[in-house]
């Protein structure tokens, strides 16, 4: 029998240099991007703006003065809804499946985390953007070839145009994740930003028009419905991917393109400070 | 050595245990729904904020009603519903989708093993707690505008045509979007899927299709279980409304028709997940 001697391994403890934050944002990105449902949410956001804004530009190409690329931003009437339900789904996620557990116990400052889940979901809502903006162009092609209207990217307003519905695609994730943060469970982050982005310009539109008809553009007044629906998080930040030429909505004051995209980065903040304070003062269970 | 037990010790045997009890009876499983619904704190403040939402968007919208833009009494008492049905909705996709969630579904599949009358029971539970809710907010909404209707809003007169449908309408119409989406939850298991089709259907997409008026949109408006909500109209708003559509005209009864044929195919449609796909 030979008798093996084995010299005990030196267990070495690494002087790790801890959580930095480049790897806190490392980690959440791969927590969004290892699951299908962001990538679902944005596949399926992509296919209704294009599929909306093609059916929105073959309707009006029977106009006859018709400019394709004022039809570009009708996909995000419903394809908001993506941006808003995905920054939801990551916000509340880990506090749903209680994985959350694990991150704190990793990083127990704890607000690098929400700092880098912000970072990578604005990221994630850019290149959304991006893609909601190229279906945007894409769906309004068929209808000025059919007409033989040229696509002219550069004119008057577009590109700003397209530059505001990436930042409102990004903004609207955002909004959705910061509630998400904030309330930790899914159901009432999403009712919450269901009821700011898509219900409450409902309502104030009822109390101008009982019957949702078309609007009075003689009205040319400030109004206090006005006002309100022009501050909220969506109408808001619907200005941006309007051209600044397009002047204010009825009723409204004149924010302009960059004051809408303020006044959703100000709901955005609001939301994180408020995730960031219970974070930090609050148990997480 | 113990002998073979023969057949009187086996029967004693028996005897010792539990008392013989009958099966799974509708009834029971009826009550078990209905602890599971009642014993929930947020069950209770999601209906007490369904009521606030209703009457406080009555009372909202009621200020800026003036006396010549053609709204009915009824429209002023029921103008809450646009909020409201939300809460409905989140109602019914929660009672359908939270076993799911947390895992209780398989102890009340293991009890219940037959399945549908869980479904069933969640039917009549849903729909009596949102009957119950929207008859309080129906009268919560109408002690809030009342202010309004002494002021500049008309009265709320059960002599003009359509008004009693208009007042019944808000209560059977939100119970049907609560069975809306207890059936969309149903079908798909998870509170986020329900609650964004749910929307869609019930507000939102016909929001996006009044931006592209035509024969096909209007069609489609048409179609959509939110038509349901012409139920809460009267007889002259509901003209209007069928004077200006390029789709078809639905009368007064043609909207609620729609809506309940949507909630009869979700409701058959998870019925049939639920007995032939696997629970897990």
């Amino acid at each position: 029998m030979t008798a093996t001697t084995t010299t005990p391994v030196p267990v070495t403890t690494r002087t790790a240099s801890g959580p930095t934050f480049g790897r806190v944002v490392a980690s959440e990105w791969t927590k969004l991007a290892s699951l299908r449902s962001p990538w679902w949410t944005a596949a399926v956001t992509v296919l209704v703006s294009l599929l909306i804004t093609y059916l929105s530009a073959q309707a009006s190409s029977v106009d006859p003065v018709f400019h394709p690329l004022s039809d570009v931003n009708t996909g995000l009437l419903l394809g908001q809804l993506g941006p808003l339900v995905l920054g939801v789904l990551v916000g509340a996620g880990e506090f749903r499946t209680g994985a959350f557990r694990s991150t704190f116990t990793v990083v127990p400052r704890r607000w690098p985390v929400l700092a880098a889940q912000t970072v990578v979901v604005g990221g994630f809502g850019l290149l959304l953007g991006v893609a909601v903006a190229v279906a945007g162009v894409l769906g309004v092609v068929p209808a000025a070839m059919a007409r033989d209207v040229p696509v002219d990217l550069g004119a008057d307003g577009t590109p700003g145009v397209l530059l505001g519905m990436v930042l409102y695609v990004a903004g609207l994730a955002l909004l959705g994740f910061a509630l998400g943060a904030l309330l930790r469970r899914t159901v009432p982050a999403l009712l919450t930003a269901f009821v700011l982005v898509l219900i409450l310009p409902i309502v104030l539109m009822l109390a101008d028009d009982p019957y949702g008809g078309s609007m009075s553009a003689a009205d040319v007044r400030v109004t206090p419905l006005g006002t309100i629906g022009v501050l909220l998080p969506g109408t808001g930040g619907q200005l941006m991917t309007m051209p600044a030429s397009n002047g204010p909505i009825d009723g409204s004051p004149d924010l302009g393109p960059v004051g809408g995209g303020l006044v959703l980065a100000a709901w955005v903040l609001a939301f994180l400070v408020a995730a960031a304070v219970r974070l930090r003062s609050r148990d997480v269970r | 050595m113990t002998p073979v037990a023969t057949g009187a010790s086996v029967a004693a045997r028996v005897a010792r245990g539990a008392p013989a009890r009958p099966g799974v009876t509708f009834a029971r499983a009826l009550a078990a729904e209905w602890t599971k619904l009642t014993s929930v704190a947020a069950h209770a403040w999601l209906a007490l904020g369904t009521v606030v939402a209703a009457a406080g968007t009555a009372f909202g919208l009621g200020m800026f009603v003036r006396p010549d833009d053609g709204r009915s009494g009824s429209w002023v008492v029921v103008s809450g519903f646009v909020l409201a049905q939300l809460g409905f909705l989140v109602l019914g996709s929660l009672v359908a989708t939270s076993e799911y969630t947390t895992g209780t579904a398989r102890t009340t599949f293991v009890a219940v093993p037959r399945r549908l009358p869980v479904l069933g029971a969640q039917v009549l539970v849903t729909a009596g707690a949102a009957l119950l809710t929207a008859l309080v907010a129906l009268g919560a909404s109408y002690l809030a505008t009342t202010s309004a209707r002494a002021g500049d809003a008309p009265a709320l007169d059960l002599s003009v045509p359509g008004t009693a449908r208009a007042l019944l309408g808000f209560v059977v119409v939100s119970a049907a979007v609560a069975l809306l989406g207890l059936g969309l939850g149903a079908l798909l298991r998870r509170p986020a899927d329900a609650l964004v089709v749910g929307v869609v259907l019930v507000v939102f997409g016909d929001y996006v299709l009044t931006m592209f008026p035509g024969p096909v949109a209007d069609t489609v408006r048409a179609l959509l279980p939110s038509s349901g909500a012409r139920l809460l109209q009267d007889d002259a708003a509901l003209a209007g409304l069928d004077a200006v559509t390029r789709g078809p005209q639905l009368g007064a009864w043609g909207g609620g028709a729609v809506l309940a044929a949507w909630v009869l195919v979700l409701l058959g449609a998870a019925a049939y997940r639920l007995r032939r796909h696997d629970v897990r």
